[in-house]
């Protein structure tokens, strides 16, 4: 049967184009497949290759060798169909708050202005910024404009959220409520997300399935079913319970030494 | 202008109107404040200086005008199309580091002593160095911005109205504001070496006579143009880019 998303034995090798660069091979043969709906988390050390693979479903990077299929068809570059929530840069500070948010529809012709608001709105209220239409992005929060981001990136409508440490740059309690409000938001959107991390209590929380990506040449070293060990309904509660810690302390087991491979890798290069 | 400015002006003109008052140099030399700020109203009530620096200005701004509207495109395109970046780069590179006086002969053999020659030396001393500040703006937009415009489903043209140009608009327009100070020198040149009119032609002919209060109240008026221009700018660029702040 067909897949929603379809990662066939996808390679990358960085540096073959430009002369004179070594040759890095950072995605070693990698395959998945993904429902419609699933929340899958890319979980791996720093430098592995989780933004290169999540950045070929876009479309912004192309396999080297390999293919992915979205709904049937073959990934050739990015679109609307693929939106994208960034750690850095994530939103425009020229533009005020609900205009970035509207920013999502701007391109489209088959809505109206005033349809455009409309969603921008919704959306804007569904991460609580209903009252901060008006302000400059760089007047609020980090873990605010990440918010934003995030409206703007559901507002545009996109058939799979890709989003990659977009939590990376707060600090833990900020970290915590945005892992639960994007949770609930995407079981009430039943949006098919890919979430990159390399936090293991971040990718226990918030997926549906955790892939484990090894060092680099990233392969998978794991597939866990989030799913079949926790409620779809998460609260802060949650990260209390045994199981919860249990799942924790074993995926923290897999990933320490796949760190340290990591970090000699980065210091020999 | 920051209180501190404002203080360090006044500290230096109190201590030249003191040089100036205790006769420690001969008035060629040094002329009293007073003495430059009179000249500088007998020059536009009586010599027509208002003339001289309406044309230096509107040198100046021509000049700028057209480097500006050449610069902006061009930059953009070598910001992102390594094939036009590299047809320009070495060429620029040669030169942009000309010294903009020695290329006065060459203006004067080729255009003459008319407008065209004063706007093609000051085309020529900014343009090259614009064109390659406009590129590095280009450049700086962060690729998230880019990648946004990419997943909306916006088409390169609309990258670039709606996100490329807001980006790098903040600091293309501090580079147009150092720019236009460049020009302001050049001119200096260009309408020392040769011309009949404009505030360099009244500063050279005045050193001619060792009219030393003529001389300074040339200079004093680029400096109040100049100073005045540039806070103009720095007020605009408050009002358009209050996000920054
Ligand atoms: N455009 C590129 N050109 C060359 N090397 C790259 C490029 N993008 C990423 N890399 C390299 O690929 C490796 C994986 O990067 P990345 O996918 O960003 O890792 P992760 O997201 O897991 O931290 C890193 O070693 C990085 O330096
Ligand atoms: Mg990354």
């Amino acid at each position: 049967m067909a897949h929603f998303l379809e990662i066939d034995r996808i390679t990358k090798v960085f540096g073959t184009t430009s002369a004179g660069a070594a040759a890095i091979n950072v995605i070693d043969g990698i395959s998945m497949n993904i429902d419609e709906g699933e929340v899958v988390v890319f979980l791996g050390p720093s430098g592995c290759g989780k933004s290169t693979l999540m950045r070929m479903v876009g479309g912004l990077e192309t396999p080297t060798t390999g293919r992915i299929v979205l709904e049937g068809r073959e990934v050739k570059g990015p679109d609307r169909q693929k939106g994208m929530v960034f750690q850095s840069y994530s939103s425009f500070p020229w533009l005020k708050v609900l205009d970035n948010v509207r920013f999502g529809l701007r391109f489209r012709t088959d809505i109206d202005a005033a349809e455009k608001d409309r969603i921008a709105r919704h959306y804007l209220r569904m991460v609580g910024l209903g009252d901060f239409e008006d302000y400059w992005v760089n007047r609020i929060s980090g873990g605010m404009r990440q918010r934003v981001a995030i409206a703007r990136t559901f507002a545009a409508g996109p058939d799979i959220l890709l989003m990659d440490e977009p939590f990376g740059a707060l600090d833990a309690q900020n970290r915590e409520f945005l892992q639960l409000q994007l949770r609930d938001l995407c079981l009430k959107e039943r949006k098919t997300v890919i979430f990159v991390t390399h936090d293991v209590e971040e990718a226990v929380f918030l997926a549906d399935r955790i892939f484990v990506f090894s060092a680099r040449p990233a392969k998978i070293l794991e597939e866990i079913a989030i799913r079949d060990l926790l409620p779809a309904e998460r609260d802060i509660k949650l990260r209390e319970s045994e199981t919860f810690f249990n799942l924790r302390n074993r995926i923290l087991g897999l990933t320490r030494t796949q760190a340290l491979r990591s970090e000699q890798m980065e210091v020999s290069q | 202008m920051t209180l501190l400015g404002t203080a360090s002006f006044v500290a230096v003109i109190a201590l030249w109107w003191a040089v100036a008052a205790l006769h420690l140099l001969p008035p060629q030399y040094l002329p009293s404040p007073a003495a430059v700020v009179s000249k500088f109203y007998v020059l536009l009530v009586k010599y027509n200086f208002i003339g001289d620096i309406g044309i230096s200005i509107f040198r100046v701004w021509s000049a700028f005008l057209l480097s500006a509207a050449m610069a902006i495109p061009l930059g953009i395109l070598m910001s992102s199309f390594p094939i036009v970046n590299g047809l320009s780069q070495s060429m620029i590179d040669f030169i942009r580091y000309l010294p903009v006086p020695a290329l006065v002969p060459l203006t004067i053999i080729w255009l003459g002593i008319g407008e065209s020659s004063k706007i093609a030396l000051l085309w020529m001393g900014t343009f090259f160095q614009l064109v390659l500040l406009v590129a590095d703006d280009a450049r700086r937009v962060p690729r998230e911005y880019i990648e946004i415009g990419l997943t909306t489903g916006a088409k390169p043209r609309q990258i670039l109205r709606s996100i490329v140009l807001p980006a790098m608009l903040p600091s293309m327009v501090d580079n147009l504001r150092i720019t236009l100070g460049w020009c302001w020198t050049y001119l200096i040149i260009a309408e020392i070496v040769a011309a009949d009119s404009g505030i360099g032609y009244v500063i050279m002919s005045a050193r001619r006579y060792v009219k030393t209060d003529e001389v300074m109240a040339g200079i004093l008026a680029i400096g109040i143009i100049g100073l005045a221009t540039d806070q103009a700018i720095r007020w605009l660029h408050r009002r358009w880019f209050v996000y920054l702040t």
